[in-house]
């Protein structure tokens, strides 16, 4: 409690001193828009930073910008080993692109309803954005799911994560992928079930619904490289 | 949809939504998606697809990339949003391009065909490997480690222990310069191939032999290492043309 009122005060101050500024943020806002009506009691904000930007929101660029560099070279290395296994299975003998393509479809079908839900949330339609972040979360499953079938389909083949350079660079390289993709499944769930529940500070919300967004977009850019790079460019060569 | 959009809306009360434009763009990426997934099929149709052709993999990678930026950019609102995060996302972006160039354009390099003018690739390696171990059944694997060690370093040391295998082991039928002998060895010095000149088909020939003739199979006796090796030195003796026995087969160009 006080340390949320603690909190407050150079926030307001920020918030006035970044008033001056046509392109103030749109979150500054929100906090007036709910203050007034907030009924949880506790002068909650969304904590900015001294220019004015959420720091939840900058922390998770941060944390992507970093997550570009570990994927990046994830999938660097898959490329740097890629033609050099010694034994079967080889790509082009285990890959599914039917299979690949419906979960592809799926994650990127995920992307639309985070982006409509964020939407939902900035529009103060809890229960649409609860809604669309279910519809999220359930499209990730499936996506893992897909990758649980195709990871036994493999392992079935004789591709293990020891068995060759391929097997080890695949699976390490999707294997954090699909790990990603698991945590933000858990993550919306999660989401959705506290905005459902009213448990979430509705000052808040909107910020949380927006930085959850910007990891599931990631996961599912990430998604975008893989499935062309390493599926399809091994049908065109 | 640009900031300065957004906060315009925002100043009047309600956000605006883009709900019509997300949906919009979530077709357009399926649409894209589906076009990325007929490019493999075309291959069904010579009269299309042309595999000389180097331009449809530039056309995936930039179909990705349009996807790639249009996720970014308006899903994850990057595009009119803050410097700072433009910033914070797109320079590790481009470190990991940068890396991700780096080591594919490396791989290139490091393994490159190897020997003057003899096209191995890995694939052919590993081709010749695999029918070795299945046919011999008596070799274990061999390390990723320890094999590209082996292939990068192919030009110096491979053909010198190859050569001891040839002195060893082939110099019997094949002669010491490698010029073959009347009804035991082919010449091996010559553009002619009986069974081809690949590594594959090298490697077959040493390790299984050849039906019907005197090439007798060295899988159980030689390691994989020293089969390799000696395709290896077997292969740089194309077009030394010592005098022997007559060209059989067919010419290999390289």
């Amino acid at each position: 409690m006080s340390a949320d009122l603690a909190a407050t005060a150079p926030a307001e101050m920020a918030h006035d001193h970044a008033h001056d500024h046509a392109h103030d943020h749109a979150h500054d806002h929100d906090h007036d828009h709910d203050h007034g009506h907030a009924d949880h009691g506790h002068h909650a904000v969304v904590e900015n930073n001294f220019m004015g930007q959420p720091n939840i929101k900058l922390a998770m660029w941060a944390f992507l910008g970093s997550e570009c560099m570990f994927f990046g070279s994830l999938i660097g290395t898959y490329f740097f080993y890629h033609g050099k296994a010694l034994v079967e299975p080889m790509p082009d003998k285990v890959f599914s692109i039917g299979i690949t393509s419906i979960s592809t479809f799926l994650l990127l079908m995920s992307s639309l309803t985070m982006a409509l839900g964020v939407d939902s949330m900035k529009q103060k339609k809890r229960d649409m954005a609860r809604n669309y972040l279910f519809l999220t979360a359930l499209l990730g499953a499936a996506f893992v799911g897909f990758q649980v079938y195709e990871f036994s389909h493999f392992v079935h083949l004789g591709l293990k994560l020891s068995t060759s350079l391929f097997g080890s660079t695949f699976y390490v390289m999707t294997g954090f992928h699909g790990g990603h993709v698991t945590v933000g499944v858990i993550w919306l769930t999660i989401l959705a079930v506290l905005i459902d529940k009213g448990k979430l500070n509705p000052v808040k919300l909107p910020i949380n619904v927006e930085v959850a967004g910007l990891y599931w977009h990631f996961v599912d850019i990430v998604w975008i490289v893989i499935f062309t790079f390493v599926y399809l460019l091994e049908f065109i060569q | 949809m640009s900031a300065a959009h957004d906060s315009h809306a925002e100043h009047s009360g309600q956000p605006h939504s883009h709900k019509a434009a997300y949906i919009r763009l979530g077709i357009l990426l399926t649409v894209v998606t589906a076009v990325e997934l007929a490019l493999p099929f075309l291959k069904t149709y010579p009269q299309i697809w042309d595999a000389g052709q180097p331009m449809w993999m530039p056309l995936l990678v930039a179909l990705s990339v349009f996807k790639f930026g249009a996720v970014v950019g308006e899903f994850m609102h990057l595009r009119g949003d803050r410097g700072i995060y433009k910033f914070l996302f797109l320079s590790p972006l481009a470190i990991a391009a940068t890396i991700f160039l780096l080591l594919s354009t490396l791989a290139m390099r490091l393994f490159l065909p190897f020997g003057e003018g003899l096209a191995v690739t890995a694939k052919d390696v590993q081709a010749g490997y695999v029918k070795a171990t299945k046919s011999s059944g008596a070799e274990p694997p061999l390390a990723d480690e320890k094999f590209n060690a082996a292939f990068a370093d192919a030009k110096s040391k491979q053909f010198v222990d190859g050569k001891a295998v040839f002195v060893r082991v082939c110099k019997v039928c094949h002669g010491d310069m490698g010029e073959g002998k009347p009804a035991l060895g082919l010449n091996l010095t010559d553009d002619c191939y009986k069974y081809g000149g690949t590594f594959k088909d090298l490697y077959t020939s040493v390790a299984d032999g050849r039906a019907g003739n005197k090439m007798p199979s060295q899988g159980s006796t030689l390691k994989s290492e020293e089969i390799r090796q000696v395709v290896y030195y077997v292969r740089s003796l194309k077009g030394t043309n010592v005098a022997g026995e007559p060209c059989v087969g067919d010419k290999v160009a390289d």
